[in-house]
C-alpha cells in the first residue's frame, strides 16, 4: 500500500517533470551542454591539443631558423598568425590577445647555432604574463622541434660541451671526464656559466607590465562582475512580471506614462545595480588584491557603464520575451550560463579551442571581458576601447527597445 | 466589439455615463463586463466601434489623465508602506511636487487608513487593502473612476465599508463605473445599472425604470422544480411566459393579474407534469431583471 502510494507520488512528479518544459530543460538538457563545453574546453587545455595562436618573427633567416621554424609550424597545435609581423607588430599582437604568445628569432641575440649562453638568447618569446602557461607549452614544442629539426645542433652543442667541460678523451682526459661528471653530479641543479641547457637559447619578455596574477585577479573582476550583471539584471526584470500578476502593471498601463515608464524605470533601475555591483567587485580587487583602479578609472567607467546598459537591456529583453513567469526563471538562467561558459566568464577564453574562442565573439561577456583585458592588461587607451564600449552600449539599447515591444504585448488584451 | 479568436467578449455596448452617478455593470460570468471596463480603461482594444471620454479615445495620454482605473487584484507593492505605494502611483497618475503629498495626505483620510499609512500594504486585513487599492486610483482626481469588482472577496462589514467609500467618491462629483456578480451591492450602490450577457449590454437604465420596463404591472415567479422538466413541460413553461434559467429546474415568470391568479397557475402547472418543490411569487426586481435579461439565476 505504501509503495503503491509513494509510486503514483513518483508518477505524478514525473508526469509534472514531462509538462514543465523549463524543469525539463534544466534538469536534462542544460547539463548536457555544459558539460559538451567543458569536455571541449579542457580535452583542448589538458595536454598537447592545447592550440597556440603564434606570433612569429623571424629576424635572422638563417638556414637553421628557418628549419626550426618549419619543424615548430608543422606541430598541431602551433598555428602562426597569418601576417607578416615585425617585433612590435607581433608585441602587439599578444599585448593585444590576438596572438598568445609570440616568437622572435632574434637578430640582436647570439647566433641559434654557436648561441653560448653568454649574451642575448636567440629566441625570445613575448608572453602576456597572465597566460604565462602559453610560453611554457610553446618552450615545450620548441624543444622537441629543435631537437627533431637541429640535431646537428643539438649534437654540436653536446660535443662542445664536452669540449669546452671535458677536454678529450685521453686517459688523463678520462680521469678528468670523471671528474668533471662528479662534479656535474655535485652541482646539479645549480646555474652553470654557459652554454648548459636548452632554455639558455630563450628569453622570455611580457608585453604588459603587471604580473600574472594580477592580471589574472583583474580579469576574473570582469569575468565575474559581467555574469553576475547578466543574473542580477534578469532577477530584477523579473519584477516586472511579479507587478504583472500583482495588477500593478496593469493599473500603471491605464495611467498616462502607460508601459514604457515601467520598462524604462526597471531599466535605470538595472543599470545603476549593475554598477553598484561592477564597482564592489572592482573595489574589492583594487583595496585587497592591488588591481590598478584608480589608475584605470576612466576607461573602467567607459565599459562599465556600457556593460550595465547592455546587461540592463539584454536581462529585460530576456525576461519580457517570455510568456509566463515559470520561462522567465529558468530560459535567462539558461541563456546566461551557456553565455558566460563560451563568453570566458568561467574559463579563460585562451584555453578555449579555436572554433570555441571564436563563437565567444557572439556573446557579450568576450566583448566586455576583452575590453576590461584592454584596460587592465594591455593598458590600451580609451580611444581604442571606444567602439567596442559603443557596440555594447548599442546593443543594450535596442535590447531595450525590443523590451518595450515584448512589454506592450505583455500587458495587451 | 473585441474578439479573442474565435470567441466575442464584447459584441455591443451603447453606454453613457455621467459624473456624479455610479453604473454598475452587471452580468453573469463571460459577459464582458471586464472586457468593456478594460476598454473603458485603454487596456482592450477594440475591433469595432469607438469609446470617447469627455471627448477624447481611452488610449490618449490627456483621457488617461481624467480616469482612473482600480483592478480586480490589489495592484499594490505588499512590502512597501501604504504611504509610499501611493506616492510611487500618484506619480504614475501624473502629479508632481507637492501635489503628491496632499493627494495622498487626502485619500488617506477619505479611505480612513491615516493611522496605517507607514505600516506595508501586506499587513493590512483585506478590507484596508480595497480602500487603498481604491485610494491609489483616486489619487488624481479623475473625471471617471473605473473598478473591476472593488469589494469582490470581502466580508459584509468590509463590503459596507467599501460601499461608503465608493458613495463618498459619487458626492464629490466622480463618476463610477464598476463591474459586480452581486445584486445585493448592484441595489445598494447603483445610480443605474447596464446588464450584459454574451457581450451584449441589454439594458441600461436606474434600476425602477428597467422593472418597470420588463415587468409593467406583473409579478416575478420563481418555479423551482423537484426534477428536470420533460419536453412537454418545458413547451408549456414557454407558453405560459416562464422563461428557462442556466439551472434547467428553476425557471421564472410572470403573474398577470395579481395574487389571486397564483392557485390557479399552481393547479395548471401540476395538470402539465410539474414536480412543483417551491413556487415563489415577489415583487419584480434587480434578480427579476437579471433573470429575464440574461437567462441565468444569478449565484
Amino acid at each position: 500500500m505504501t509503495l503503491a502510494m509513494t509510486l503514483a507520488i513518483l508518477r505524478a512528479a514525473f508526469l509534472l517533470l514531462l509538462r514543465d518544459r523549463g524543469a525539463l530543460l534544466m534538469a536534462l538538457v542544460v547539463p548536457v551542454v555544459f558539460f559538451m563545453i567543458f569536455a571541449e574546453i579542457f580535452a583542448t587545455a589538458a595536454g598537447d591539443q592545447l592550440q597556440l595562436r603564434i606570433a612569429i618573427v623571424d629576424e635572422v633567416n638563417s638556414d637553421e631558423s628557418t628549419r626550426l621554424l618549419a619543424a615548430l609550424t608543422a606541430e598541431p597545435a602551433i598555428r602562426p598568425v597569418p601576417a607578416e609581423l615585425t617585433r612590435e607588430s607581433a608585441r602587439d599582437q599578444v599585448r593585444r590577445g590576438t596572438a598568445d604568445v609570440g616568437l622572435i628569432i632574434r637578430a640582436d641575440g647570439e647566433n641559434l647555432a654557436t648561441a653560448s649562453g653568454l649574451a642575448a638568447p636567440p629566441l625570445l618569446l613575448l608572453v602576456d604574463p597572465s597566460r604565462s602557461v602559453t610560453a611554457t607549452v610553446l618552450t615545450g614544442h620548441l624543444q622537441r622541434a629543435y631537437f627533431k629539426a637541429l640535431p646537428d645542433l643539438a649534437v654540436g652543442r653536446v660535443a662542445e660541451l664536452i669540449g669546452t667541460e671535458f677536454t678529450t678523451f685521453t686517459p688523463d682526459q678520462q680521469a678528468e671526464i670523471a671528474a668533471g661528471l662528479r662534479g656535474l653530479r655535485a652541482g646539479a641543479g645549480t646555474e652553470r656559466p654557459a652554454g648548459w641547457t636548452f632554455d639558455e637559447l630563450v628569453e622570455r619578455d611580457n608585453v604588459a607590465g603587471q604580473n600574472a596574477a594580477l592580471n589574472n585577479v583583474a580579469y576574473y573582476a570582469g569575468a565575474v562582475a559581467f555574469m553576475f550583471l547578466l543574473f542580477a539584471a534578469a532577477q530584477s526584470a523579473l519584477g516586472i512580471l511579479d507587478d504583472q500578476e500583482a495588477g500593478i502593471l496593469d493599473r500603471i498601463a491605464a495611467g498616462p506614462g502607460g508601459i514604457d515608464v515601467v520598462v524604462n524605470g526597471r531599466f535605470l533601475f538595472i543599470v545603476l545595480q549593475g554598477l553598484v555591483q561592477t564597482c564592489l567587485i572592482f573595489g574589492v580587487a583594487w583595496l585587497a588584491y592591488g588591481v590598478d583602479l584608480p589608475g584605470n578609472f576612466g576607461p573602467w567607467a567607459m565599459i562599465s557603464v556600457s556593460s550595465a546598459v547592455l546587461a540592463a537591456g539584454l536581462g529585460l529583453l530576456l525576461v519580457t520575451a517570455c510568456q509566463t513567469r515559470a520561462q522567465a526563471q529558468v530560459l535567462p538562467t539558461v541563456f546566461i550560463l551557456i553565455m558566460s561558459a563560451i563568453g570566458g566568464s568561467m574559463v579563460p577564453r585562451f584555453f578555449m579551442p579555436h572554433w570555441l574562442q571564436q563563437l565567444g565573439w557572439a556573446t557579450p561577456n568576450t566583448w566586455a571581458l576583452e575590453a576590461y583585458s584592454g584596460v587592465f592588461w594591455r593598458s590600451e587607451p580609451a580611444l581604442q576601447l571606444v567602439p567596442i564600449c559603443f557596440s555594447l552600449f548599442g546593443i543594450g539599447i535596442a535590447a531595450l527597445g525590443l523590451s518595450h515591444w515584448f512589454g506592450r504585448r505583455l500587458v495587451r488584451d | 466589439m473585441r474578439r479573442f479568436g474565435e470567441c466575442t467578449a464584447l459584441a455591443g455596448a451603447d453606454l453613457t455615463a455621467r459624473q456624479g452617478e455610479i453604473l454598475v455593470l452587471l452580468g453573469p460570468n463571460g459577459a464582458g463586463k471586464t472586457t468593456l471596463l478594460r476598454a473603458l480603461a485603454g487596456r482592450t482594444r477594440l475591433d469595432a466601434g469607438s469609446i470617447r471620454i469627455g471627448g477624447g479615445a481611452p488610449d490618449e495620454r490627456t483621457v488617461r489623465r481624467r480616469v482612473g482605473f482600480v483592478p480586480q487584484a490589489i495592484a499594490l507593492w505588499g512590502h512597501l508602506p501604504v504611504r509610499t505605494n501611493l506616492e510611487i502611483l500618484g506619480r504614475l497618475a501624473g502629479l508632481e511636487g507637492p501635489g503628491i503629498a496632499a493627494a495622498v495626505t487626502d485619500a488617506l483620510a477619505w479611505s480612513g487608513l491615516a493611522e496605517r499609512a507607514s505600516e506595508p500594504v501586506e499587513r493590512l486585513s483585506g478590507g484596508m487593502q480595497r480602500r487603498i487599492n481604491i485610494a491609489a486610483g483616486t489619487l488624481h482626481r479623475p473625471d471617471l473612476l473605473l473598478l473591476d469588482e472593488p469589494a469582490v472577496g470581502l466580508d459584509p462589514l468590509s463590503r459596507q465599508a467599501i460601499h461608503r467609500v465608493l458613495e463618498g467618491l459619487r458626492d464629490r462629483g466622480m463618476g463610477l463605473i464598476l463591474t459586480t456578480h452581486d445584486l445585493v451591492e448592484a441595489e445598494a450602490l447603483a445610480d443605474r445599472v447596464a446588464v450584459l450577457a454574451g457581450g451584449v449590454v441589454r439594458a441600461a437604465d436606474t434600476i425602477p425604470i428597467l422593472v418597470g420596463r420588463l415587468f409593467g404591472a406583473d409579478q416575478e415567479v420563481l418555479l423551482m422544480l423537484a426534477a428536470e422538466p420533460a419536453p412537454a413541460l418545458r413547451d408549456f413553461l414557454r407558453t405560459t411566459l416562464f422563461s428557462p434559467t442556466n439551472e434547467d429546474r428553476i425557471w421564472v415568470g410572470r403573474l398577470r393579474g395579481g395574487l389571486e391568479q397564483l392557485p390557479g397557475l399552481r393547479s395548471q402547472l401540476i395538470q402539465a407534469g410539474a414536480d412543483i418543490d417551491e413556487l415563489r411569487v415577489r415583487q419584480p426586481g434587480l434578480h427579476g431583471v437579471f433573470v429575464e435579461l440574461t437567462g441565468q439565476v444569478p449565484q
